[in-house]
């Protein structure tokens, strides 16, 4: 491509500040990656790259004498971030403004530039200045979404000169429309689940467990009230042990299986069975120098004593430790040990 | 206690013959430091020898359960008796552990 003395020089400075601009380019990416990690804001990706000669000499061929110097190209880093969720990009966005001091008269708002009636790009772009350096580089902000939209709108060739047949720009257009729908749809479900949690939480800490349904959140949240500690430490206190921490979440299955439908069935269990759980713990154990225990012995041990109170046997023992352990012959021998024992003890005797 | 340590390729296998109360579990700490270090690739107890476990050989256990956890590699406890099997369960460590027989 033969280029204009003017274009040239610009082509010379760029060539000679590229490695500045590649290694810019991976720490300002680094930086900004860093911000939103310790931020908390979860992004599905940060891409960036350095546009290239050939790219750069396109753009001066084309509009060369719109630019005095190098410098007054802003977009030769390239950074790219990729939301999950629509309002992710304003929270990116603000990251930015604290990282970088912004060129707002460079920087646009393509989500604002629609009339009403129009779909299409959405994307928000940032000019920044690269600390302590004449150069800019640009930062987009788009969802996921916005990001599969543009790109299928890229190679539909908006820049390859073909005029392409209305109906496809229409089709294009109507599908923009229908994914701005879904990036709110996904939005308005976070908040939902958000307050959902939110309300379960309170329910929770104010007792009323029998309102919450029983599922995979409402069970971390019950955990917070430490449900299995009173259990557990008399079951250690039998022989000094220590209790070894543990999760406690391959239980929810187990409740889930045994009937319970709400935190309430839960709590009930505790109460109802905490003593013959402490009587099979304390059978087992007191004769023995055994000094450690998990803490998922509490649950494990309450659950045998109510499938028993409950008549469910051997059967329903085996099938405990079959959901506990993984399948095993040996279950089954374990669970004929443990009713034989539990036979004995004054919870089944009453 | 008397125990051997062989390594083939990402698997480290100890076979671990006899009681493994207190006295025998301090013997066997140095050995069981280097295992500890075999924890990033798969580390096979077998017990099928092993007719006694008591809270010392259960904290050795729960240590390399520990370790590989930190380096990304797994315990198997092979071929244990039914009354050892017994003894994790009473004290929940059941399901802690991949028991294979």
């Amino acid at each position: 491509m033969l280029l204009d003395p003017h274009s040239q020089a610009i082509l010379e400075e760029y060539r000679t500040d590229l490695p500045f601009f590649k290694e810019k380019s991976e720490e300002l990416t680094r930086k900004v990656r860093d911000f939103l990690a310790s931020a908390g804001i979860i992004v599905a990706a940060i891409e960036s790259r350095v546009k290239t000669e050939a790219s750069l000499s396109g753009k001066l061929d084309l509009k060369g004498n719109k630019y005095s110097s190098l410098a007054d190209i802003t977009d030769i880093i390239g950074m790219r971030v990729i939301t999950f969720y629509i309002d992710d990009v304003d929270k990116v966005a603000s990251a930015l403004e604290r990282l970088f001091d912004v060129d707002w008269e460079n920087s646009v708002d393509k989500r604002k530039v629609h009339e009403i009636d129009s779909f299409g790009y959405l994307s928000l772009h940032y000019i920044c200045r690269i600390p302590d350096s004449r150069y800019r580089f640009e930062v987009q902000m788009r969802t996921v979404l916005q990001h599969a939209w543009a790109n299928m709108n890229h190679d539909t060739g908006y820049k390859s000169g073909v005029e392409v047949p209305r109906e496809y720009l229409r089709n294009l257009n109507r599908l923009a429309g229908m994914l701005e729908l879904v990036d709110e749809q996904f939005s308005q479900i976070r908040m939902d689940l958000t307050d959902y949690r939110r309300r379960v939480r309170a329910l929770v800490a104010s007792g009323n467990l029998d309102e919450v349904p029983l599922d995979g959140d409402t069970f971390k949240s019950f955990l917070a009230l430490h449900p299995f500690d009173q259990l557990n430490r008399r079951i250690a206190s039998v022989n000094q042990a220590e209790i070894h921490e543990q999760s406690f979440m391959p239980f929810l299955k187990v409740f889930k299986d045994l009937g319970c439908k709400t935190l309430g069935d839960i709590s009930s269990i505790i109460r109802d069975c905490s003593e013959g759980a402490y009587q099979i713990a304390c059978y087992q154990i007191g004769l023995t120098d055994l000094d450690i225990i998990s803490s998922t012995i509490g649950p494990q041990d309450l659950c045998i004593a109510y499938i028993l109170i409950q008549g469910g046997g051997k059967a329903g023992i085996k099938y405990l430790f079959d959901l506990l352990n993984g399948p095993a012959p040996s279950n089954e021998s374990m669970a004929e040990m443990l009713v034989e024992q539990a036979g004995n003890l004054p919870f089944m005797n009453q | 206690m008397e125990i051997t340590i062989n390594k083939s390729d990402n698997v480290t296998t100890v076979r671990m013959i006899g009681r493994l109360d207190t006295t025998a579990a301090q013997e066997i700490a140095k050995d069981m430091a280097a295992v500890e270090a075999e924890t990033a690739g798969t580390v096979v107890l077998d017990c099928s020898e092993m007719t006694y476990i008591s809270s010392s050989g259960l904290r050795i256990f729960l240590t390399l359960r520990k370790e590989a956890a930190v380096r990304g590699g797994k315990v198997i406890v092979k071929s244990i008796s039914n009354d050892i099997r017994q003894v994790f369960m009473m004290t929940g460590f059941l399901n802690l552990f991949q028991i294979e027989d």
